[in-house]
């Protein structure tokens, strides 16, 4: 895929017939806390009321059409200093970097936002191979794996924990 | 005469105690790696233990015959999280290095996860330079998961950490010493 295909920008109500068809799929929503998406009306409903408002979210576009997102969620008091990724990519598109390539366009940006910003991480389960590759890729280091951490769609998680600093990406 | 450490219960914090924790909140070596700054009035201390220990969920003071020298806690999570509790201690200096943590360590895991069923990890977060206190969690029978680097601040600093759990499930959770 050349990569100037892949964009990265905030969520229009016109996007709503493309993100039902990525997150109306069981198997893209397997590990996020999203519900799977059931109808176009639902997905524009999530759009105007969950995407749009969001302090950090992301469409991955290619061709300037959704297949993915990117989210944020930055702590606050004593953990300002980190924030929370996560990611997800419409199955067709899966195997091609493009996770990866949306990841690591998203993260200058990401410290660039947030200035009090020194760590980026990502909790993901244990079993999704497919999602520690994008991270490496992409340039984070693992650091652990977390046991019975919390509950993801009513079962108890070993998530393994990923990050990138702010001195690691400005090579 | 050989000083006996053994002797180790909890009760609850009082502002009473004031004396007593004052002993440790005015200490330099214990705030090091605390979120408070050192107090130097016991009026400041004890406004302290109001608002933040009085109200807490499950905090108690370690006494060694009956003698308040330091503190435990162990902070639940809520929502996804809520089978995950966050542990917290500190100790009076002049008691370091006598095992006096480690065993209110293994006390008050067993306490928690009776009182709470649905808890299933007790983790703490601990500084890479604190030796003293990872020495705690690795006897208490802890399992060292990881480092995150610049994970929080502390005094305004981000800091890396050593991360530790202890589920409820493994089998060095000592059940007996549930009280």
């Amino acid at each position: 895929m050349d990569p100037s295909r892949i964009t990265l920008r905030k969520f229009r109500p016109t996007d709503a017939d493309d993100l039902f068809s990525w997150a109306g799929d069981d198997q893209v929503t397997r590990y996020l806390r999203w519900k799977t998406l059931e109808s176009k009306q639902e997905a524009l409903t999530f759009i105007e009321e969950v995407c749009m408002p969001h302090p950090w979210r992301r469409s991955i576009c290619i061709d300037d059409c959704s297949v993915g997102f990117i989210s944020v969620f930055s702590g606050s008091g004593e953990d300002r200093c980190r924030a929370d990724i996560g990611y997800a990519v419409a199955v067709e598109f899966w195997g091609q970097g493009i996770a990866s390539k949306a990841v690591e366009m998203a993260i200058p940006q990401v410290f660039q936002d947030f200035p009090e910003l020194v760590r980026l991480q990502a909790y993901v389960d244990v079993e999704n191979k497919a999602s520690h590759r994008v991270l490496e890729k992409a340039g984070f280091s693992k650091e652990g794996l977390l046991r019975k951490y919390f509950y993801l769609k009513g079962r108890i998680k070993d998530l393994v924990v990923y990050s990138i600093l702010s001195k690691d990406e400005s090579i | 005469m050989e000083n006996d450490y053994s002797d180790i219960t909890f009760r609850l914090l009082d502002l009473s105690d004031a004396d007593d924790f004052m002993e440790w909140y005015s200490d330099e070596k214990v705030s090091e790696f605390c979120s408070w700054d050192t107090f130097t009035s016991k009026q400041a201390a004890m406004q302290y233990v109001a608002d933040n220990v009085i109200p807490h969920p499950w905090y108690k003071a370690i006494c060694l015959k009956n003698k308040p020298i330091g503190s435990i806690s162990v902070t639940p999570f809520s929502g996804y999280d809520i089978c995950r509790a966050e542990l917290g201690y500190v100790l009076g200096s002049k008691y370091w290095g006598k095992g006096i943590v480690t065993t209110a360590v293994k006390m008050a895991a067993a306490s928690v996860f009776v009182e709470w069923p649905h808890l299933e990890r007790l983790e703490a977060v601990v500084a890479v330079e604190n030796m003293g206190s990872q020495r705690v969690l690795e006897k208490a029978g802890f399992t060292r998961e990881g480092v995150l680097r610049k994970y929080y601040l502390l005094k305004g600093k981000p800091k890396d950490a050593v991360i530790f759990s202890l589920l409820s499930t493994d089998p060095q959770v000592n059940y007996l010493m549930y009280d």
